[in-house]
Order: structure tokens, then sequence, then C-alpha cells
């Protein structure tokens, strides 16, 4: 290896110089340590991206050949009631179950952050809901919501509440899936927990010796200290809520078991984004659930690009001193 | 302050201090029952007999009708209004909505009136069979498939996932760290807006790819070589971490002559233990869980993990639901027992994932 | 320097490879295997309370054919999508419906079999044309109907008994079922359902049976016209609505949501919350009523028949399981052979009774078996009634069937108007028709 040298400083030093041959070898050694990336990258993002989108201008068969259509398919999916249905159902859940689950975790961690007994024991019991396989969690919430036999209902009538038909009424379904999704969130919670036991004790004593109230201390301090936590969940939140299928899709099997309920039931106010599509799928147009799926990654960047654009606001990363 | 001010003082904060510790008590009690009951109800599930599943009102506990024994058969009690009175009767059998009841004591004295006049006699029972039964649930006799393949293809999933997904991010995360080359953090943008991209875009043609151009159709191989590719959030995670450590450590093997590589090797890796524990912790979650991968690629029962295998339990008009509560406890408890011994590494573990966003 | 590395990259890669060599190998199954090594043959069945059961009866012709027979069973109806276009299908595949055959054909999913019936010598004949009606289309022969299902009407004699009704004496007309849910309905004094006479909703196939029953269907007989735009549509959905609106449709909805599973003891017709019901043959099984409730009084009976025309009573829409051999199958002759196997009468009598399912075969229905259950007999002559009919398939079923889905949801859950819909659907499923037709 050679001697350590300095390098002139990059602004000074003429255009042709800078690839030295050094800069060369670091450029092969960064390429070589993130080849598996590259590759990844080439063949499970650019190449699937590229075809799905060649996909998403013809009307693709699988053993006989496709026909090209351009935009017709687009132009078909906004005439289409279902795709606008399923986009409305998706974007409820995004705005209504992300912050919730946000709100909540935050809520829970604060929770099981107070000094009283059997701390333990409660972090055991909120986390463990969140392990529970997916299958299992979605089948044994279809049966709490039960209208006249579920033990939701149940406790609600001892509070002299009616509850509502949660899983055969429109109005009611996603609230239900809300709540079953809150039930999952112990991961968050925990990560939630971490951050809030990292702010610095000395600035909660501080602000408790300045006179600063319990709920004063949470929001000037706590909460702006976890601001990059919140970020971080939100925009993963939001990713993969526009992607909700999996409880959505146990529910409609089970329940088209029983009776004639198609995916969505009742009345489509459980057809999200994705369940439409792998309905599309599944039916066998291709081409059409490729444009789905197009569409739903521009609103996926718009959004994130919104937030990211907008967290500036409101978030403080204490490395960095912003 | 006077002695007599911190006196009053200590005296006004004791029942202030002690009231909102009680309703931190109850409020934390509260909300862990929403998170008890559905669990515990689970749990209890798994005990019941078929038809106990969904009996109304529903009790926690399993409880089935009580049975008593003649002439060495069983039978179930029911209580039987007869002439004003209500006795405890055996029930024989059933024709035609009429029922035949026996005095259990006096097995001569014979009641037969309309079945559905009769009420059962319930009592707790337990039944543990439904966890073997589960297990044992040979779905699919001629291929002898059962619960433990399921088991088994889903761990050997999750082992081949964490070993590709650590052998991939290791170096790729290094790459975006501790190694300085043009274009480094810009390529990384590109990395992280891969994030973005919901599966749904690749889905379909990555699904042909692999059945029909690859013929990997119905293997696990699908679901387990893209991990060897790396994944962005994954590189996220290890690059944060990476660049926790201290450039001097690094500088200091670099005068020492040491390659990339060996430093990666001898220093990085064994400084990055927790990390490593904690991606390990969550990859191993993420694959056990995983239900949508398996349900494109793997037809074949004798492939099938358990996610996916659990859906078994659902037939065509029929769903066991106690078998699939116990089969989930099954499912779960090595990571529920994992959890309680390795809390604190658990916790340090999604602590270091998910506060270094 | 990055020696090491590549070695190991490059060990892995290899590893990588020889995995796949291992699996892709390993996974060819059909017609494989060195020579002296039995031929093996898949059969995937979507439907399967009991494998068990269906691998005995193939182990039969396994025995007797000197190959192997394995039995998939029961299997989600989104493996059969991945199953049909990829390269692996199963040699013989069994639906529990025509529903999605047409789509398939259309994609040329689907091997047509009309030259393999002649020469394994499958009898058209003995087959229930009604059953065999499902498996044809444009011209041709795609699928052959194993066993079938039919729709009858089921009631509940103690709580016939407890409202002062002839517990033998069920309703012989649709008007006449109105009123007997009447009396079979009871409100609490909270306005509270605690007991339901008929939900017309509750179980699926009910509305072929009803549409039949009122004279017409939703495609025409040879799958060129839909025909929701009709009078005999709207009258059926208003009839139905009926059942909702008399007792206020969200009381209804609260109380059918709150009894149980379609296979659990708490099944609405099996606990007895609701007295009447229309289901299928295999209630009667032990799968069902009869392991589930085996202490139900109950009566089954042909659909009640709209008053004005007896000469529709005991319409009843035959149709069901199907089998066919999808288009990627490279041993189309082993599939066939199979599939003639599965087709003779004795073996559908087999299966037929195993299941408590109605038999296609004229022949097996003379089996004996068939008829020592006394409740499943009324299901062997509603199937063999000069009024058992079939349900019309085309491509564009699968959209016509949510379309309907989502109208009858909203006139009887929500009591819309049937017209105005039926026309919109009318309206943009026509034109998906033609497009499919005219290729």
């Amino acid at each position: 290896m050679e001697a350590t040298h300095t390098l002139p400083a990059p602004s000074q030093a003429p255009l042709r110089k800078r690839w030295s041959a050094r800069k060369r070898r670091s450029l092969v050694t960064g390429l070589l340590f993130i080849s598996p990336w590259i590759l990844g990258f080439l063949l499970f993002n650019v190449y699937p991206m590229v075809k799905s989108l060649v996909m998403s201008f013809t009307e693709w068969h699988l053993r006989m050949p496709s026909v090209w259509i351009g935009l017709t398919n687009y132009t078909d999916l906004l005439q289409d009631r279902r795709f606008w249905t399923s986009l409305a159902n998706t974007t409820y859940m995004v705005l209504f179950a992300v912050p919730l689950n946000l709100f909540c975790a935050f809520l829970f961690a604060v929770l099981l952050n107070l000094k009283i007994r059997g701390q333990s024991f409660y972090r055991v019991i909120y986390y463990l809901p969140s392990i529970v396989p997916v299958v299992a969690s979605s089948m044994l919430w279809m049966w709490i919501f039960n209208t006249n036999n579920g033990i939701l209902n149940a406790f609600l009538g001892y509070l002299g509440i009616k509850g509502p038909s949660w899983l055969t009424d429109p109005a009611w379904a996603k609230p239900a899936l809300m709540i079953m999704g809150l039930w999952g969130i112990g991961n968050t919670v925990i990560i939630y927990l971490s951050g809030i036991q990292d702010v610095p004790v000395s600035l909660l004593e501080a602000a408790e010796i300045d006179g600063a109230n319990w709920f004063q201390r949470l929001w000037y301090i706590t909460i702006p200290m976890v601001s990059p936590i919140t970020l971080f969940n939100l925009i993963i939140g939001v990713i993969d809520m526009f992607q909700y299928f999996t409880q959505a899709y146990i529910f409609a099997s089970v329940q088209a078991g029983s009776n004639a309920q198609r995916l969505g039931a009742p009345l489509d106010s459980t057809l999200f984004y994705s369940v439409y599509l792998y309905d599309r799928f599944q039916t066998l147009r291709l081409g059409y659930a490729a444009a789905m799926a197009w569409i739903l990654f521009i609103i996926i960047l718009i959004c994130t690009l919104l937030l990211m654009r907008s967290s500036q606001r409101w978030t403080y990363y204490e490395a960095e001193g912003r | 302050m006077s002695a007599s001010t911190a006196v009053q003082l200590r005296h006004h904060i004791a029942p202030r201090k002690m009231l909102s510790k009680i309703l931190g008590h109850i409020v934390v009690f509260t909300v862990g029952l929403f998170f008890l009951v559905p669990t515990l109800w689970m749990f209890f599930t798994a005990f019941k007999s078929r038809t106990d599943v969904f009996r109304f009102p529903p009790t926690l506990l399993p409880h089935d009708i009580k049975e008593v024994t003649l002439d060495g058969q069983s039978y179930p009690l029911y209580r039987v209004p007869v002439d004003g009175q209500v006795r405890e009767m055996a029930r024989l059998k059933v024709e035609e909505g009429n029922g035949t009841f026996v005095d259990p004591e006096n097995p001569e004295d014979v009641v037969v009136i309309r079945a559905r006049l009769a009420e059962p006699v319930m009592t707790i029972k337990f039944h543990w069979h439904n966890f073997s039964d589960a297990m044992n649930r040979s779905t699919r006799p001629g291929l002898t498939v059962n619960f433990w393949t399921y088991l088994k293809n889903s761990t050997i999933v999750a082992a081949l996932t964490i070993i590709g997904t650590l052998l991939s991010c290791v170096p790729v995360a290094y790459g975006f760290s501790r190694v300085e080359w043009p274009g480094r953090d810009l390529i990384f943008i590109l990395v992280l807006s891969t994030m973005m991209l919901p599966f749904q875009v690749t889905m379909i043609p990555l699904y042909l790819v692999f059945t029909d151009t690859l013929h990997w159709g119905d293997t696990i191989l699908p679901l387990v070589v893209p991990a060897f590719f790396s994944n962005p959030f994954d590189v996220f995670l290890l690059r944060q971490f990476f660049l926790t450590i201290p450039r001097d450590l690094i500088d200091a093997a670099k005068v020492d002559g040491a390659s990339d590589f060996r430093i990666l090797l001898q220093l990085i890796v064994p400084l990055s233990k927790p990390i490593l524990t904690a991606i390990t912790i969550m990859t191993f979650l993420w694959a056990w869980n995983d239900f949508l991968g398996p349900l494109l690629y793997l037809n074949n029962p004798e492939h099938f993990t358990l996610a996916i295998g659990l859906q078994d339990f659902q037939g065509q008009r029929n769903t066991a639901w106690n078998q699939l509560m116990a089969a989930s406890v099954v499912f779960t408890a090595p990571i529920i027992i994992a959890f309680f011994f390795a809390q604190r590494t658990f916790i340090e573990g999604i602590k270091l994932t998910g506060t270094k966003g | 320097m990055s020696k090491r590395y590549w070695r190991s990259a490059l060990a892995l890669v290899v590893l990588i490879s020889l995995f796949a060599a291992c699996k892709a190998g390993g996974t060819t199954s059909g017609t494989g295997g060195a020579a002296g090594e039995p031929e093996v043959l898949r059969v995937w069945i979507t439907w399967g309370d009991n494998p068990a059961q269906l691998q005995e009866l193939f182990n039969r012709y396994a025995e007797a054919n000197n190959v192997k027979v394995e039995v998939n069973s029961p299997v989600e109806d989104d493996k059969v999508i991945a199953a049909l276009s990829g390269t692996e299908p199963p040699d013989v595949l069994v639906l529990g419906g025509p529903d999605n055959v047409a789509s398939w054909v259309n994609e040329g999913l689907v091997t047509p079999l009309d030259e393999y019936i002649a020469e394994y010598g499958i009898d058209l004949d003995d087959i229930y044309p009604a059953m065999l009606a499902q498996g044809r289309y444009q011209g041709k022969l795609y699928a052959l109907p194993w066993g079938s299902d039919t729709y009858g009407f089921y009631w509940n004699k103690d709580l016939f008994e407890e409202a002062g009704l002839d517990p033998e004496r069920p309703p012989e007309t649709m008007e006449e079922l109105l009123e007997y849910a009447d009396k079979l309905t009871k409100v609490d004094e909270n306005g509270q359902i605690t007991q339901l006479g008929f939900v017309p909703d509750f179980s699926w196939g009910h509305m072929e049976q009803y549409i039949r029953l009122y004279g017409s269907f939703w495609f025409n007989d040879d799958g060129t016209k839909v025909q929701l735009d009709t009078p005999e549509m709207a009258a059926a959905l208003r009839w139905e609505q009926q059942f909702y609106s008399r007792y206020g449709a969200e009381e209804v909805l609260r109380f059918v949501s709150s009894t149980g599973e379609y296979d659990s003891s708490e099944h609405g017709f099996m606990a007895g919350k609701i007295a009447m019901m229309v289901d299928g043959e295999w209630m009667v099984g032990d799968n069902f009523i009869g392991g589930l409730a085996p202490d139900l009084w109950y009566g089954e009976g042909p659909i009640p028949y709209p008053a004005a025309h007896p000469e529709r009573k005991g319409t009843n829409t035959v149709g069901g399981t199907v089998a066919l051999i999808p288009s990627g199958v490279k041993d189309k002759d082993a599939a066939a052979k199979l599939l003639a196997w599965m087709m003779t009468p004795e073996i559908v009598a087999d299966e037929m009774v195993a299941n408590f399912n109605l038999p296609s075969s004229k022949k097996a229905a003379e089996d004996q078996r068939f008829y020592e259950n006394e409740k499943f007999v009324v299901f062997m002559d509603l199937a063999s009634s000069p009024n058992a009919t079939y349900q019309v398939f085309t491509p564009i079923s699968s959209d016509l069937l949510d379309e309907l889905d989502l109208i009858e949801q909203q006139v009887l859950h929500e009591g819309a108007d049937p017209e105005p819909l039926l026309q919109a659907a009318q309206a943009k499923l026509q034109p998906m028709l033609d497009e499919v037709v005219g290729k």
C-alpha cells in the first residue's frame, strides 16, 4: 500500500486528475461490497418494474400471445367503480389507522414507562399479540366481533351499549379492522418505549424543577425527542398500509366459506386496493393488475415525498442539533 | 424552606403521588386487558370441543356436557322437566324429535318427551387431544404431510432467510458506510427509494419469472433466494449502526495495513453483535409469519410453511377452530418462551432497529 | 484482498444453483421417473373434508394400473390458477363448481375432451344431461361432472310444532313460505329478533334456485345474452326483499350475523334460530347436521314454487363438482384414462355415497346405498325430477356473480329498488359478454 499522503482538496484539484487510480480502486472496492445489492436491484427491482410497466399496457395472456392495448387498462381503471372504492377504502385506512396506531403505540409506551409494579409483566402482555400468526389472530378477532355472540358486544352490553354488527355493517367493518390492527402494535410500543427511555433524564429533571407538570414535560420534551421514531414509523406505516392485504384477505376468505360473501364484503367496504388487485390477478386480468400496481407506486412515492418534506418542520434530531 | 413547611409539603405530595400511582395502575391494567383477554381466549379455545367454541353465552373456560356411565357406555346428562319437577337424567337417544331419558340411579325409570324441552348439564372439560389432533392432522394422506412438515419447512425458510440476510446485508451496509467511493451516498438514496416500491408492482413479473422461466414454482427458492441479495431495510439499519463505530478504530486498522474486507470481518462484525442479533430476531419473525410469499409460490402441501399451513384448518366449508387455535399456540410458543428468557436482548434489539430511524 | 470474499461468494452461488437444480428436478412428477419407476399422476381436488377417503379411492386405480396417484385435497382456489398457468399442472383437476371453467377455456388453459370420450369409453348417455351441460362451452366438452349437488328446502319440525304449525306439512308455495315465516319469527319487547322464520340469502347457491323457479336465468341457454334486466329477476329479488323489510333489515342482519359459522353447531338452522332454509344435499351428512346437530328434528323437501306456476314444482338446479384436464398436462392419454375410470358407475357410486353427494351417473344412481338414508332420498328424487335444470356459465360468470351479489346485498340489506340496479349491471355486462363471445 502507498504511504499516506494528503490528497488535494477536491475543489482545487483539476477535473482530469479527480479520477486518480486510488479513486478508481476505491470505486471498484465499493461496488464489490455492494454487489449483492446491485444484482438484487437489477433482478428483483428493475427488471420486474420494467416488465410490469410493459404488462400494464397490454392485455396479458398466459398461454396465448398478449395484445398491446396502450392506455386502455388505465382508462378502464378510471371508469371502474370498484377501483375507486378500493382506493377510497385503502386511503381511509392510511388516514385513520396509521395515525391511530402511532398515537396509541406512543401512549401505551408512556404507560409502560410508568414507575409502577409489574411492568415487565405488562410489557410481555402488550407485546405478545404482535407475534401471534396473522391467520390465527384474524380468525380470532372475527369471532370476537360476532354481533350477538362475540365477547366485544357482550362486554358493551354490560355497559348498556348495543354494539353494532361489526363485520356485516359496511359502516363498521373498517373500524373493526382498525381495532384488530391495534391489537398487534406491540412491536411499535417497544420501539417507542426505548425511545422514551433514551430521553436524557437531566432534561426532564430540569423541567420538573422549573415547574413543568407531567403533561408539559411530555409535550415539550419527550414527544420532540422521539420525533425521529415517529417519522420513521409514519413513513413505513403509510407505505405498508397502502399495501394492506393479509388481514382483509383472511377475513374475506373465511366469510366466503360460510355465506355467499365475496372479497370485500360487506358491500365492498373491505375491498382494499391490494385485495382488488389480487382479485384481478386471480381472474387472469394480469395487465389490468399491473396497471393498478403502477398507480399504487406513484401514489406511495408522492405521499412519501410529501411526508419527508413536511417532516423538516416537526422532527428534531439531537445529534444534528437542528 | 422552614422545617414545618417542608413537612407540610411532604404531606401534600404523598397523597397526590399515591393517587397518580393508583390511576397509573388502573390505566395500564385496563389497556392490558385489551391485549390479554383475546390472547387468553385464543389459548382456552385450543382446549374446547368443536361444538363448544361458539356456544352462547360464551365462556372463557372450556365446557362440555357432563356425562354419566351406564353399562359401560357414556351418556350425556340433561335436566328433564317431569311432573312439575326438574330431574337430572341420562339421555339414551333422540328419534324424530323425541328424547328417551333414563334415571342414572334407577335405569328402569324411563321418560320420553320432546328433546327440546331438556337442558344439558354443563361442566368444565379440557380437551387436551386437540393439540395432538392438530399437530398430526394429516391433511394429505397420499403425501404424508402433517403439521410437523409445516414446522420443518418454516424453520428451513427462516434459517435460510436469516443466513442470506446477514451474509448479504453486512458487506453491502459496510460498503455504504465505511468505504469511501464516489457516488456512494447518491446510490444509497436509490437503495432507500426502493423501500417505497409496493410489492404489487414486482409481484406479477417476479411470479412469472420464478415459475415459468426458472421453474422454481412450488419450491421455497422464490422465498429464500432474494434474501441473499440484501434488503434496503436491514442495509439501512446496519449502515446507521456502522456509522456509530468510531472512525479512529477503523483508521488505526487501516494504518496497520488491513484491507477493507479484513476490517469488516475482524473488527466491525464482532462489534456489531447487538445489531446483528436484533436483525436475526426481526428477520426470523418476519420469515416465520410471511403469508403472501408462501401463498403465491407454494402449491404442494409438502412445501407449505406454518403461516399458510394454518389455513389448512379452514376447510372448504369447515373451520376447525379449536385445532387452529391449538396449532397457533404451538406455533407461537417457542417465540413466547424465547421472549421471556431473552426479554432484554429482544428489547435491546428492537430498540436498536427502531430508534435509529 | 477480496479473494476470500469472492471465494465464499462463489461457493454460495454454487450452493444455490445446486439447490435450485435439485429442487427443480425433484418437483417434476407427471410423466417422470426412470424406466421401471411407476408413473405418478396428480389429482387436485379443491374441496375435501375427508382427504383420506379420497386418497384411498384413487389408490384402487393406482394398484390396478401400476401407477402412483397423489391426491392433493383440499386446494385453495388461488393455487388452481397458479397450477393451470404453470408448467406442472395436475393431471386431473376436480373443482367444486364449474363457474370458472369457461373463462379458463378462453385463456387456453383447459383440454377439450371430445377426442378422448370414445377412445377411453366414457359413456356420455349414462350422465344426467343437466349435469353434463355444465362442462360444455361453445359446442365442445371441457369438463365432466363427478357427482353433483342440488338444493332443497329444510324446516325445523320442533319450531313448527311450537308455532302451532303441522311439522309434517312444509309450505308449498313461495307465498305460503312468507306466511309461515311470519308465524315463525319472534321479536322480544326490545324489538330484537330472537328467532327468524326464513332468511332467503342465508346460504350460497340460492339465487340460481329462485331465478329458475321464477322461470328465467341470468344467461340465455347458449351463453350469448345477459338476462339481468328482466321482470323475473326483479320479481325474485323483490320476493327475497320481503323477508328483510317485514322485520326491519337492520335487525335481521344483526340476528343473522350473530348466528354461528357454517360448519358449527351454532349454524343458524342447526341451532334452532332460523326455522327454514334452502341449502344443499350435503347438509344431511355427517359433516353437517348429521354430525353437528344429530338431535335436530327437521324435514327436507323441494323448494316452494310460485303459486301461479304449479308446473314448476320440484324445480332445482343441479350442478357441482366437475373434473377437467389442464392444457399444460404432458401425458394427456394417461390423464384421460384416469378420468374415464373416475366416470365409471361403480366409482361414482362409491365416491358419492361416502360424501353424501348425488351421483352423476344414472347407473350409479341405482345403487341401493343411496336410498338407505331417507333424508337423502329426497334429494335423489329432486335430481332426477323432470324439473331438474342447470346453470349456464360464460367467461364473464364471475364478473356477473360479483355484480349480482352486490345488487342482492343492496336490495335485501338496504331496501333498494332492484330495477335500476339490474339495468345498470345489464348495461355493463352485456358488452363484456359480446366482446368475449365475439372472439
